[in-house]
């Protein structure tokens, strides 16, 4: 087993203007599963590639364990690959297609078949293995796949979307099944998705990419209660933070952050801080997570500061939790995530609290979470 | 090349030399061939570029700053192959039958003639004669060191496919394996041949995507893979060859990130290919108004998925994992801003064409 370290890795193509991946430091612990995460383009899976060896890395140097691997073949890195084309072997049972990459690195033949079976036995699909690929379903092939990479018993498993091809029920299935298998297995696991949801609740950690840069590299938790700028505020957690852009005032003491159809007192520890960076008398950009803002009465009660009021536009019940689209608060909606039972309606004029200990504030300019900076 | 091999040059040619990387379209512009291969050299003014490696989208040119005899360009061709790429005295009858039929596959290319029969000369074990699916294999390996010897490649290959495979080197990382096309059966997990055109096509894209994964995998890194239809090699070889080159072509031309090329996927390619740059220019100011519709990742993924999934809505929002709704927003907001409404066939077609030339635009 061993870690992955990327150093000041730049990978820029030819005729391009702009590098696809820009200065990317990365120390990845052994054993570690490793999210990264990021929208279409932000050169996640080109960074996967890098590590992968299918791509050149056009300035940097890149460590599996403690060998620089820049040059190094991929079937000479010690990894195994899982992508979300799982391309299977077609001529091939699935013991022949598990069997195959052991069998060209000449392995003993007991040796292959204990591997494959062990592999089988973990993945459950020890009653397929005489079946060709044509006859497996989505969810059998991508575990085939998976026994592929894992009967390498490689150093590091680095998988590219490998979910993407199944239907949303198999998915959420599949995922817990890889994070169950990454913890058994005890590899480290490089792991490339677009989806925030399988980012929260897969990795150890998460690295939030955009435009080539990393936005951020830090524990599910710490994206989510510490974003470091707006996009990772607004990229991480469904529905997403809303946004109301206002003025920081000072007002009988207290500072509040003043939009349209709001006017909520920030709580002293974070006026302090926002007092001392200099940001009162100016504009910024106020993020509430959806289940910060309150219709409970107790919590308004409570919370007589930080009251707004907002006519509901639309409301989704999913029974456990309802999502109100509020209208009247800054420019545009904002999402309220509440008790599935608090029998509010759409077109109802409503009074809610927003838990103002929870909120982030982010400078208008360089989108970076004043608070968190 | 390394710096004491570019030293060496400098010293025998009397001229500076250097390397730099150039795009595949730079080198086309300046008179270079569609498929530069390693050696291929262009004379400019007082002068000389030669190609010392090919990958999937530049070239590293060797540019000496004076002009060269073709004595020269013909002896820095010979010192610049890899060692491996030479033949070599210990390599087998069947190493070298397969490299004299490459180069006659090729010098028949360079003549243009297509339905050229194979020679009796070259027998290969009454091989050519059964049904063959071909396959184009284009290594995309990134140092020059890393070059395999033709024994390896096709051990490997015999493992993957059968032993009644044929491995033909053509070009610089370029050669043709031809499978046995009982492999079809094997595919479909039956006895009998498969019949029907599409469940073959299918089959043989399995199986090529098979083949990249596992040469990406276990062998030599990334590569591209072209697949035709079983034929018999000894009367249609170099048309097969001619085929697949030209899909390879097409589909890395204008869709970058695919790795398994399939001539019945790239028609309307080939025909927008042969139309004169200065016309798809033309059609391309007419047509966008907009010059920046199609700069978002965002709308050309969607409209490639829109297209993939047959301009089917729900399908297409199921493949973007967006909502329905979503998706009828982005279309609805692309007609807006161009009058082109993709629901309709009309204008679908007209935004496919331009999808496919902004691609190759935009790359060069």
């Amino acid at each position: 087993m061993a870690g992955v370290r990327l150093e000041h890795v730049y990978k820029k193509y030819p005729g391009a203007d702009k590098a696809s991946v820009t200065d990317f430091n990365l120390d990845i612990q052994d054993k570690e599963f490793l999210v990264l995460v990021g929208p279409s383009g932000c050169g996640k899976s080109t960074t996967l590639r890098m590590i992968a060896g299918l791509e050149e890395i056009s300035e940097g140097k890149l460590y599996i364990g403690d060998r620089v691997v820049n040059d190094v073949a991929p079937k000479d890195r010690d990894i195994a690959m899982v992508f979300q084309s799982y391309a299977l072997y077609p001529h091939m049972n699935v013991y022949q297609n598990m069997a195959f990459g052991l069998k060209l690195r000449k392995f003993r033949k007991d040796e292959i078949d204990r591997r494959v079976r062990e592999a089988a036995r973990t993945l459950e699909i020890e009653h397929l293995l005489d079946r060709k690929p044509k006859a497996l379903s989505g969810g059998q092939r991508q575990r085939v796949a998976l026994g592929r990479a894992i009967v390498r018993e490689p150093q590091v498993f680095l998988m590219d979307e490998p979910l993407s091809n199944l239907d949303a029920k198999l998915r959420t299935q599949m995922r817990a099944n890889i994070s169950k298998l990454m913890k058994r297995l005890e590899t480290t696991c490089i792991y490339v998705t677009h989806d925030q949801t399988e980012a929260m609740t897969m990795g150890d950690r998460i690295v939030v990419m955009k435009d080539g840069f990393i936005q951020q590299a830090a524990t599910p938790e710490e994206l989510y209660n510490h974003p470091v700028n707006l996009f990772v505020a607004g990229f991480i957690g469904a529905p997403a933070m809303n946004f109301i852009t206002g003025q920081l005032v000072e007002a009988g003491g207290a500072v509040h952050f003043k939009a349209t159809g709001v006017d909520v007192e920030v709580p002293e520890g974070k006026a302090k801080a926002l007092r001392a960076k200099g940001y009162v008398g100016r504009e910024v950009i106020m993020g509430v997570r959806p289940e910060d803002i309150h219709e409970e009465p107790v919590f308004i009660e409570a919370s007589p500061k930080s009251i707004i009021n907002a006519n509901i536009e639309v409301s989704e019940n999913l029974g456990h939790e309802m999502f109100l689209y509020l209208n009247g608060l800054g420019k545009d909606n904002v999402i309220a995530r509440v008790d599935g039972r608090s029998g509010l309606q759409e077109g109802q004029n409503v009074k809610l609290a927003i838990d103002m200990n929870k909120i982030h504030v982010f400078d208008l300019d360089t989108e970076l979470n004043i608070l968190e900076n | 090349m390394n710096k004491t091999q570019l030293q060496r040059i400098q010293l025998l040619t009397g001229a500076p030399a250097e390397v730099q990387s150039m795009t595949l379209s730079d080198w086309e512009r300046i008179g270079g061939s569609k498929h530069p291969v390693l050696g291929d050299c262009i004379e400019l003014r007082q002068e000389s570029l030669l190609v010392v490696r090919v990958s999937a989208a530049e070239l590293q040119v060797l540019r000496i700053h004076s002009a060269l005899t073709p004595l020269e360009q013909e002896l820095l061709k010979w010192a610049i192959q890899p060692s491996q790429q030479r033949p070599q005295g210990g390599s087998s009858d069947s190493e070298r039958q397969a490299r004299r039929l490459g180069e006659w596959i090729d010098q028949s290319l360079s003549l243009g003639e297509m339905r050229a029969e194979v020679p009796e000369r070259f027998e290969l074990g009454g091989r050519l004669f059964d049904g063959m699916i071909p396959f184009l294999l284009h290594s995309e390996q990134q140092a020059e060191e890393r070059e395999p010897s033709y024994a390896e490649l096709e051990k490997v290959l015999r493992s993957f496919i059968s032993d009644e495979m044929m491995l033909i080197p053509i070009r610089e990382r370029e050669w043709l394996v031809l499978g046995s096309d009982r492999l079809l059966a094997e595919v479909e997990g039956a006895e009998e041949d498969i019949v029907d055109h599409d469940v073959t096509k299918e089959a043989l894209h399995s199986l090529a995507t098979g083949l990249h994964q596992m040469v990406t995998e276990e062998w030599g890194g990334e590569c591209h893979v072209a697949v035709d239809l079983p034929m018999i090699p000894s009367e249609s070889l170099v048309q097969t060859v001619a085929t697949l080159r030209d899909t390879m072509y097409l589909g890395r031309k204008f869709h970058a990130g695919l790795h398994v090329h399939l001539p019945w996927m790239v028609h309307l390619e080939r025909l927008l290919s042969g139309i004169p740059e200065g016309t798809r220019l033309r059609f391309m100011e007419e047509m966008a108004a907009r010059p920046d519709l199609f700069t978002e990742p965002e709308t050309i993924s969607t409209l490639d998925a829109f297209f993939a999934m047959d301009c089917n809505v729900s399908e297409t929002a199921k493949k973007l994992f967006i909502h329905r709704n979503t998706l009828l927003y982005r279309l609805d907001k692309l007609k807006q801003e161009t009058g082109l409404d993709v629901r309709s066939f009309n204008d679908a077609v007209l935004v496919r064409i331009m999808l496919l030339l902004y691609k190759v635009t935009k790359r060069k």
